[in-house]
C-alpha cells in the first residue's frame, strides 16, 4: 500500500514538474504564477500522499502551511505585477 | 519507487536552483527562488525533518519570497541605483568559486562522515521528560541552545529598527508602507475576507503543537502576519503609525519575556535561562507565544517596510 502511495506521489510530482518548464519559461508573468500555484497544489497533493505512506507526524500540518501561503504568494504575485498599493 | 521520488526531487531542486541564479529578470528570479523553497520542503520531509520543511515552507518561500517580490517592485525605475549596486562580473565569478568550493567541502565533509554518524540525539531525547516536551527540536531550540533562540528573537527587533531607520526624517512616527484601497468587491476581498479565519487558527495550532509535534513561534508566527498582511492589502485592516506603543510593544514582547524569563533562572534555578525542574513547559510555553507575536508583528513590519505615509 505505502509502494502505491508514493507512486502516486511520484507521478502527481512529475506533472508538478512537467508545469514547472511555464513557471521559469513564462512568457508572461501570469503563465509563470500560474505554474507556481500547479507546483504548490501538487507538492500540497504529493505531501499528503507521503503523510499516508510514511506516517510521518506533522507532515500534514506542513501541507496545511502550504496550502494557506500558496494562496497567500498568488496574492502578492498579482500585487507585484500591477504595483503596490497608491504612493 | 522512493528512491526514483528522491532523485527525481535533488535533480528538480538543483536545475531550478540554478535556473534561479542565471536568469536575468528579477521576477522570474523570484518566481524560480519560492518554487525552490517548495522543492526544499518535500526534501526535508523526505529527510525525515519536518520542524525543518515546516519553516522552509512558511519562511524560506512564503516570507521570503513576499520580501523578495515587493523588494522587486520597489526596485522598478531605479537603473542607476541599481547599476551602481550590482557586483561586476569578476566580483561575482569569485563569489561563484568561494560558494562553489564551500558547497563542495561540506560535501566532501558529510560523505566522509562515519557510520553511523556522531550524535547527540539519544542525548538531547533521554533528558526531554524532565523538560515536560515531547518534541526534541523544541528541547534543544529552547532549553539546551536557548541563548542562540534568544538572539534569533533579539534579531528580529534589530531588523524592524533598520527598516524603520530608513524613513525620511519627515516621515518618522507615520504609516509604514504603501496605502492600498478598500477592496469592496472582487477576489482579493474575497480572500481577505475568507482565509484569515482559518489561518489564524491554523498559525496559533502550529505555533501551540510545536511543544510536542513539528511547529513552533517563527512558522505559526510566519501564518499569522501573511493573513496580516493579507487584510492590509485588501484594505480592510490599517497598519498603525511607526509612533504606536502597542505596536512597538509587539514587536519587543517576544525578546523581553525571553530575557525576563533568563533573568529569573537566577532566582529560582540555577543561572540565565535555566528552567526549575517541574515547571520548565509553562515557561517554555509562555516564552513562545509571546515570541508568536513579535515574530508576526516583525514579519508584518519587514514586509511593509520604512514608515512613508503621515499618519
Amino acid at each position: 500500500m505505502a509502494e502505491a502511495l508514493l507512486l502516486a506521489a511520484g507521478l502527481i510530482f512529475l506533472a508538478a514538474l512537467a508545469g514547472l518548464y511555464r513557471a521559469l519559461r513564462g512568457p508572461g508573468a501570469a503563465d509563470r504564477m500560474m505554474a507556481a500555484q500547479l507546483l504548490c497544489s501538487g507538492g500540497i497533493a504529493a505531501l499528503l500522499l507521503l503523510a499516508a505512506a510514511t506516517g510521518l507526524a506533522g507532515v500534514v500540518d506542513v501541507a496545511l502551511v502550504l496550502a494557506l501561503l500558496g494562496a497567500f504568494a498568488s496574492v502578492a504575485f498579482v500585487l507585484a505585477a500591477r504595483g503596490l498599493g497608491q504612493r | 519507487m522512493s528512491l526514483v521520488l528522491d532523485v527525481m526531487l535533488a535533480l528538480a531542486v538543483i536545475g531550478v536552483a540554478g535556473w534561479t541564479l542565471l536568469v536575468r529578470g528579477n521576477f522570474p528570479a523570484v518566481i524560480g527562488f519560492v518554487a525552490y523553497g517548495l522543492l526544499l520542503a518535500l526534501v526535508w520531509v523526505r529527510l525525515g525533518a519536518v520542524d525543518v520543511a515546516l519553516t522552509e515552507a512558511a519562511l524560506g518561500a512564503g516570507a521570503t519570497g513576499v520580501l523578495l517580490l515587493f523588494a522587486v517592485v520597489r526596485l522598478r525605475g531605479g537603473k542607476a541605483e541599481i547599476d551602481a549596486a550590482t557586483p561586476s562580473p569578476p566580483q561575482r565569478v569569485a563569489a561563484a568559486i568561494l560558494c562553489g568550493v564551500v558547497g563542495l567541502g561540506l560535501a566532501v565533509a558529510m560523505l566522509n562522515l562515519p557510520d553511523p554518524a556522531p550524535s547527540l540525539a539519544a542525548e538531547a531525547t533521554r533528558h526531554l521528560p524532565l523538560l515536560g516536551v515531547g518534541n526534541p527540536i523544541t528541547g534543544v531550540l529552547m532549553a539546551y541552545r536557548g541563548l542562540d533562540t534568544l538572539l534569533e528573537a533579539v534579531v528580529l527587533v534589530f531588523a524592524v529598527l533598520a527598516i524603520w531607520s530608513m524613513a525620511p526624517d519627515r516621515r518618522w512616527g507615520a504609516i509604514p508602507g504603501p496605502l492600498f484601497p478598500v477592496q469592496s468587491s472582487g477576489p482579493l476581498s474575497l480572500l481577505a475576507r475568507v482565509l484569515p479565519p482559518i489561518g489564524i487558527v491554523v498559525g496559533i495550532h502550529i505555533a501551540w503543537v510545536g511543544a510536542d509535534a513539528p511547529g513552533g513561534k517563527f512558522q505559526g508566527g510566519t501564518i499569522l502576519a501573511a493573513m496580516g498582511i493579507l487584510a492590509w492589502v485588501a484594505g480592510l485592516w490599517r497598519l498603525p503609525p511607526v509612533a504606536s506603543r502597542g505596536l512597538r510593544w509587539a514587536v519587543v514582547a517576544g525578546p523581553l519575556v525571553f530575557i525576563g524569563v533568563g533573568l529569573l533562572g537566577f532566582v529560582i534555578a540555577d543561572g540565565f535561562l535555566s528552567y526549575p525542574p517541574g515547571f520548565a513547559k509553562p515557561l517554555i510555553l509562555l516564552i513562545e507565544a509571546a515570541m508568536t507575536l513579535s515574530v508576526a508583528a516583525a514579519i508584518v513590519l519587514m514586509v511593509a517596510g520604512p514608515p512613508e505615509r503621515p499618519a
